[in-house]
């Protein structure tokens, strides 16, 4: 048989497997295409027509105004400090969740799956209600004699910041949970065996195996604080502008939908540098 | 049957089957009994409870109320203006005035609707485009658990020692205007009627309130229930439709009507242009316009009723002190004064 002849057949059966790959996967591109891909041409598309034909003003007003560089500011704020908080909470957590067995793990889960059930604008009051001058966290605060008197909590950046970080949590613990529960709990073991002090295990073993989770639960939670629209809304009201209010008020109010579709493609763009930056840290770290 | 079984016949009727299935739903929606009505949300519980299940009775239909604030109807409108879900719209008077010029509403005649007819002076709109169906008030809602006494002066909410206790509506919200136009007059010590177009000085002596906010709200219920957990003390500029309600619930809050101004909250309702059920549509805002219809508003919502047939209610302002700003202007220039409000409030 000639080296010609041996690769025919190959070559059918991976064609084959190609077009049973593009049948299966033809109806979700289609669904993306429709769904996804039109909205945000669309988007494109209106965030550049202005009254008399292309235009950059909606650009030029988002990003040459001292305000708005503000409300671009703001967002990007409340995503980091939310990301931040969040993680520097759910990392132990998901460890604690990995490493617990029967009933206490199924109470930790129930503890995390079950506040997604309730409505972000439930949690949202619920928040108002705590903190508020009267609230169990002031009490418990003046109880420890860590303050002297109720300090005014609601409608400030640090409520803002603890409710959007409750909300957006058991985004940040799932994928590291995920990753942690793949842990070979051996290899931190061989590294101490082998001499390296606990943190030195860590920063060496740990930490770079479970960068997978740590990478994708970043990335969900930036995406979603960066957008948020009722969090802040709630939390804090009008004196902290976001992109997403920025949008509802240029949509609603103003009527001018080309500004709104701006605001809206600067918020996908910040969306997607964070998630395309992940993927590549994440790729990164799986080829190693 | 096996897969290879499968004949164009039996696709055909399992086809058929499918559709049918899917299709019910739609022809159970396509009831002509049934009307779609857009109005505010803070009006729903009052709606919903107290007077559609009389006109649902009244009139034998059915009717699906969705709550949501003016804009966001106005939105919907605008989005379904091919083939409108809504028949009838609810809508505070600025927000109609752009419904109006976008073609969004139609204009309704006194045949159809004859309680038109029968309306108070001044409540039908731009020939029949719009008719107020009643007329809140607005004033200062404060914490009766906080203050001894209600407030006598709009000056009050601007006295330091109320600082971070007041709320004010944003100017996205309708009643949001009332406080750019009490600043105006008290920057400039104009009138009402001409202060209202000094928005320069108004927006001059806001700032001067910043450090009194508690929280400037775009969520109305949100704000009630903070003035009656008494973390907030006063609302400047809330209506009568929201705060006697929760007041006649047994909650410390109650309405101020200052001795230098309170104002009137015109609350229209329209006919959608194109909307299913016409017919429906037109029985149903004759019965909002009724006597019936309004006494039960009047009694529950604590509004001035627009068909004088039906009684105020009780300790209701004399209509005549209430100032009634130029809507036209406010739809106008709104959206500049949201920009500015955010940028300077923020």
């Amino acid at each position: 048989m000639t080296h010609a002849a041996a690769q025919a057949p190959a070559g059918k059966i991976v064609d084959r497997d190609r077009s049973a790959a593009l049948a299966f996967l033809a109806p979700s591109l289609l669904f993306l295409l429709v769904a996804f891909v039109t909205p945000l041409i669309l988007l494109l598309g209106v965030s550049l027509a202005g009254p008399s034909g292309l235009s950059l003003d909606a650009y030029g007003k988002l990003l040459g105004t001292g305000y708005y560089l503000t409300v671009i500011w703001n967002s990007l704020r409340l995503a980091l400090l939310t990301t931040i908080f969040a993680l520097a909470i759910a990392y132990p957590a998901a460890f604690a969740l990995a490493r617990a067995r029967g009933m206490v793990r199924t109470a930790l889960l129930t503890c995390l799956f079950l506040p997604l059930a309730a409505s972000v604008i439930v949690k949202a009051f619920a928040w108002t209600i705590l903190l508020r001058s009267d609230g169990i966290v002031n009490r418990i605060l003046v109880g420890l004699g860590l303050i002297e008197a109720p300090i005014r909590m609601i409608f400030t950046e640090t409520a803002l910041i603890v409710g959007s970080v409750n909300i957006f949590l058991p985004f940040m613990i799932l994928p590291i949970y995920a990753v942690v529960t793949q842990l070979d709990r051996r290899l931190s073991e061989a590294a101490a065996t082998l001499g390296a002090p606990p943190i030195a295990a860590f920063l060496k073993v740990t930490l770079p195996l479970t960068l997978p989770g740590i990478i994708a639960g970043v990335a969900l939670v930036f995406s979603l604080s960066v957008s948020a629209y009722v969090v802040p809304t709630l939390l804090i009201g009008e004196r902290y502008p976001t992109l997403a209010s920025t949008i509802a008020k240029a949509y609603l109010l103003a009527r001018d939908p080309q500004f709104g579709a701006a605001a809206g493609v600067a918020l996908l763009v910040i969306a997607l540098i964070v998630v395309t930056l992940s993927a590549r840290l994440a790729g990164r770290e799986n080829s190693r | 049957m096996s897969l290879n079984d499968l004949s164009r016949r039996s696709i055909l009727k399992a086809g058929g089957a499918l559709v049918g299935t899917f299709a019910m739903p739609a022809i159970v929606r396509a009831d002509p009994k049934e009307i779609v009505v857009g109005g505010p949300a803070g009006a729903a519980k009052y709606f919903n409870g107290d007077l559609f299940p009389v006109l649902e009775s009244k009139l034998g239909i059915k009717i699906l109320y969705e709550g949501s604030n003016s804009l966001t109807n106005l939105q919907k409108m605008q989005a379904d203006k091919a083939a409108p879900k809504m028949s009838v719209v609810i809508m505070d008077d600025p927000v109609m005035i752009p419904a109006a010029a976008e073609g969004l509403i139609t204009p309704m005649s006194t045949k159809a609707i004859p309680n038109l007819d029968k309306l108070v002076a001044g409540a039908i709109h731009r020939d029949g485009l719009w008719a107020n169906y009643q007329k809140p008030w607005a004033g200062i809602a404060f914490s009766t658990a906080k203050l001894a006494a209600a407030p006598t002066s709009w000056t009050e909410m601007y006295d330091p020692k109320y600082a971070q206790k007041i709320i004010v509506p944003s100017l996205s919200n309708t009643e949001g205007f009332w406080n750019l136009l009490v600043a105006a007059h008290l920057d400039s010590g104009k009138p009402y009627a001409e202060a209202q177009y000094d928005v320069d000085a108004g927006f001059r002596k806001l700032k001067s309130l910043k450090a009194n906010l508690l929280n400037v709200y775009t969520n109305a219920p949100q704000a009630i229930n903070l003035l009656e957990q008494g973390e907030a003390w006063m609302i400047g500029g809330q209506f009568s439709a929201y705060t006697l309600i929760r007041k006649a619930a047994g909650s410390p809050v109650d309405l101020a009507t200052p001795s230098d101004g309170a104002f009137a909250m015109p609350s229209g309702i329209a006919k959608v242009t194109g909307g299913p059920g016409g017919d429906l549509a037109d029985a149903f805002i004759d019965a909002m316009l009724g006597v019936d219809a309004q006494s039960i508003l009047a009694a529950k919502a604590f509004v001035a009723p627009t068909n004088p047939a039906a009684p105020k209610p009780a300790g209701f302002p004399d209509s005549a002190t209430l100032f009634a700003p130029d809507w036209a202007f406010v739809a106008k220039e709104r959206a500049g004064w949201v920009e500015r409000w955010t940028k300077e409030m923020s």
